[in-house]
């Protein structure tokens, strides 16, 4: 007669070799090696974006007939890539056989660097980015003379006292230099917020794993 | 994870969990790394149980939870290996253990759909109808219909393959 499955299950239990628990060592080495992956691989198709944004606005900026404003942003958008094609040429050098908490530790270091190098940048970028869109347009060609000047010239028509630095407005250049004094002071929030709304899950993904390995170490 | 957690709170629970993460596993990496997410996970929820039910039965529940969580996201990667869903083809785990019915039963249970499996262990770890629904999130009458119909197919399975 056929044993039954309850029997099969109970006798073949009993041999002392069928319960052994697997050590827990190597925790997280998985974990953290698809977390880093995933930000490389996010971090890699941002910078493709990049370059590729960049290229098709240069293309656009010519077409329609703004050139400075696609050449500027162009130059500024691969200089940023530039700077962080570099910095993830330091990420690739974090040695995966370290233990999962030193990979992630280094990794965290990595990111806190690049956050940093960043925000610097931004405080440049940002201004450099509003300015090419002021002189792109400024410069851009309206009937034979740049818009900037048919404008400044139609404000003088209804304004004739408005007060001219170097044939701009006064009041324009405030207004143009405090946005890019603010945009350079809030330069590194706007890039914080702009990281998290892209990387956001995986930084908490990231806080998570080292929080919960700094508690399984205590 | 304090080894004094581990101890008394989860290695007296070892053996059922070592039991469904194999139910779900075919390797023993596979087996490895689910045993250690699931032990894991009940280390980080011990806060949220509140001693409405046995802590044996919260733990077969994160258990059958995280291997059901896993397998899903691991399905991807696995039908590309297997042409149906369900693994029928001998892996190193299919020697997981010394006792050969054992491993034919394992074979067998691996066929099961995933729901099914969970069933079946809690079953064959007499586990009363009401805990298994309990676990498993159903009704009583609903289990004691299902354990039957499982029974019949592992027996269908298993035919003439039993020493």
């Amino acid at each position: 007669m056929e044993k039954s499955i309850e029997n099969i299950w109970k006798e073949g239990f009993l041999k002392s070799d069928a319960l052994l628990a697997p050590k827990i060592n190597n925790l997280y080495n998985q974990k953290s090696i698809h977390v880093i992956d995933k930000f490389k691989r996010m971090f890699k198709i941002n910078l493709i974006a990049i370059v590729a944004f960049s290229i098709i606005f240069l293309i656009v900026s010519f077409i329609v007939g703004i050139p400075w404003m696609g050449i500027l942003f162009f130059i500024a958008l691969n200089i940023l890539v530039m700077i962080n094609k570099k910095l993830l040429t330091g990420l690739e050098k974090i040695d995966k056989g370290d233990t999962s908490y030193q990979y992630l530790k280094a990794f965290n270091l990595w990111i806190k660097k690049q956050v940093s190098i960043n925000k610097r940048i931004s405080t440049f970028l940002y201004p450099i980015i509003f300015m090419s869109f002021i002189i792109g347009f400024w410069f851009k060609d309206a009937e034979g003379v740049f818009l900037g000047k048919r404008l400044v010239n139609e404000i003088l028509i209804g304004f004739p006292d408005v007060y001219l630095i170097y044939g701009i407005p006064l009041l324009g250049i405030v207004v143009v230099l405090i946005i890019s004094v603010l945009l350079a002071i809030f330069g590194g929030r706007i890039y914080q917020w702009d990281l998290n709304i892209v990387y956001g899950r995986v930084f908490k993904k990231l806080e998570e794993l080292l929080a919960d390995m700094e508690r399984l170490n205590d | 994870m304090s080894s004094d957690f581990y101890n008394i709170s989860i290695l007296p629970y070892a053996g059922i969990i070592i039991k469904l993460c194999r139910a779900y596993t075919n390797s023993q990496e596979d087996f490895e790394d689910y045993y250690q997410e699931v032990c894991l996970q009940i280390w980080r929820s011990k806060n949220n149980f509140r001693e409405e039910s046995q802590w044996s039965t919260w733990v077969y529940r994160i258990s059958l939870n995280v291997c059901l969580t896993l397998l899903k996201k691991n399905k991807k990667k696995r039908q590309q290996f297997a042409s149906d869903t369900i693994h029928v083809e001998l892996t190193e785990d299919s020697y997981a253990f010394s006792d050969e019915n054992l491993n034919e039963l394992y074979r067998a249970i691996r066929q099961l759909s995933e729901v099914d499996r969970g069933v079946i262990l809690l079953y064959l770890e007499e586990k009363s109808y009401k805990e298994i629904a309990d676990i498993m999130g159903t009704n009583t009458n609903n289990i004691g219909v299902r354990i039957n119909r499982i029974k019949e197919r592992l027996k269908k399975i298993l035919d003439g393959k039993i020493n």
